[in-house]
């Protein structure tokens, strides 16, 4: 019984162990198959993160998402001003950059007894040395006290008084300078931004 | 080809830029002083220098009546004084700082004292600083006592609307008839004990 048995085994293996015919086309036609199977359009964790799916979520995992989210607006909040600050600043500079010192300027009041004068005129750095300078003309203001007020860059410039075309002043007011090339005096001035 | 000729093509290569470098120059020189000052000009803006003083010097003596020879000599010094002041100060210094130290330096102040300065003011402008230095020193008072007072203020924090303030009061005192030393020394004197409040001395 037993040995019959062990026959019919061997019989079904040894038809299980003929090699079964596979007709020589079959690759061509597995690789066409996949050929036509859809593509992807994109990157796979792409695919994924844009595919809608179904998420469950466990009341717990709630709790530990909104903490989260607490503690992030109290840090945020506290360091807010400072570091929007600091980090709107290099964008607002790049934005609209200030312009540079000698672009800005403050007005400047210059001031010169000269009782006998007929013409006063103030020049310098800041008008390139221009006497007929139309905004640097000082009008008489009474009791041979001239003063004209314009605008004047920021930094350091030296000028004079010009006193009827002719005549080199120094501002008597003002810090000198040591000008000897062409021996006439100048002064100095240090314009500033007011704060 | 002569030297002459070589010269004549030189110049005519290089003037073009050199009008086009400043209209109010072209305006206001001779070509020759034109392009000796161009020349001086280019050199300080390839040394890194700031170039508006150097236009400016130009232009101050064009507007004072002076000859070429006499603009281009101060345009010169002043480009030279400019290029020493600034490998004191250093790379950092600002174009209005390498003036004020050009200026300062055209009154006797030593490359050594603007050394010390610099290193008194720390990071702070030496501009104004300097401005006062220089007036000091205009005013007749001596070179060594006018730097050793700047710069004790400047290590005293002293800041630039104080030294201002300082320089108008040093001023009045001398046109009241003060010595001009006594008055700068006694009102530096009085800025420092304000300034420190630990009644440290200025030195003299």
């Amino acid at each position: 019984m037993r040995d019959e048995t062990e026959e019919d085994i061997e019989q079904i293996a040894r038809e299980l162990r003929v090699p079964v015919a596979v007709g020589r086309s079959l690759d061509a036609r597995i690789m066409n198959a996949v050929r036509n199977l859809p593509r992807h359009t994109g990157f796979g964790l792409w695919s994924r993160l844009i595919t809608p799916r179904t998420v469950t979520v466990t009341p717990l995992v709630w709790g530990i998402m909104a903490a989260a989210v607490a503690a992030f607006a109290v840090l945020g909040a506290m360091h807010a001003g400072q570091d929007l600050h600091r980090a709107a600043k290099p964008i607002a500079s790049a934005l609209f950059p200030a312009p540079k010192a000698a672009d800005r300027s403050q007005r400047v009041q210059f001031v010169l007894v000269a009782p006998d004068a007929k013409k006063v005129a103030v020049v310098g750095d800041f008008n390139g040395w221009d006497a007929s300078h139309v905004g640097y003309q000082a009008q008489h203001r009474g009791g041979g006290v001239w003063s004209v007020t314009a605008p004047v860059p920021l930094g350091h410039h030296r000028y004079s008084f010009v006193v009827d075309d002719s005549v080199w002043v120094a501002d008597p007011t003002a810090p000198r300078v040591t000008d000897y090339d062409y021996g006439m005096p100048n002064s100095a001035i240090v314009v500033q931004e007011q704060k | 080809m002569s030297v002459v000729a070589r010269t004549l093509i030189a110049l005519m290569l290089v003037a073009p830029q050199a009008v086009a470098q400043d209209a109010r120059l072209s305006e206001r020189l001779d070509k020759p002083t034109l392009i000796a000052v161009s020349a001086i000009v280019d050199s300080a803006r390839v040394a890194k220098l700031p170039t508006a003083p150097l236009v400016d010097k130009a232009l101050e003596g064009a507007a004072k009546g002076s000859d070429g020879q006499k603009i281009v000599v101060a345009v010169r010094q002043l480009s030279v004084q400019m290029g020493s002041a600034k490998r004191v100060l250093g790379s950092s210094a600002t174009p209005d700082e390498i003036k004020a130290a050009a200026t300062a330096l055209a009154a006797g102040v030593s490359l050594r004292d603007l050394a010390r300065l610099r290193s008194a003011s720390g990071k702070r402008p030496l501009t104004m600083p300097l401005a006062v230095l220089t007036d000091l020193i205009v005013r007749d008072v001596p070179v060594g006592t006018a730097t050793g007072l700047v710069v004790q203020l400047a290590r005293s924090g002293v800041k630039d609307p104080e030294l201002a303030l300082f320089q108008r009061n040093v001023r009045a005192d001398i046109d009241r008839g003060a010595d001009p030393s006594v008055a700068a020394t006694t009102r530096a004197r009085g800025l420092v004990l304000r300034s420190t409040g630990s009644g440290t001395k200025p030195s003299e």
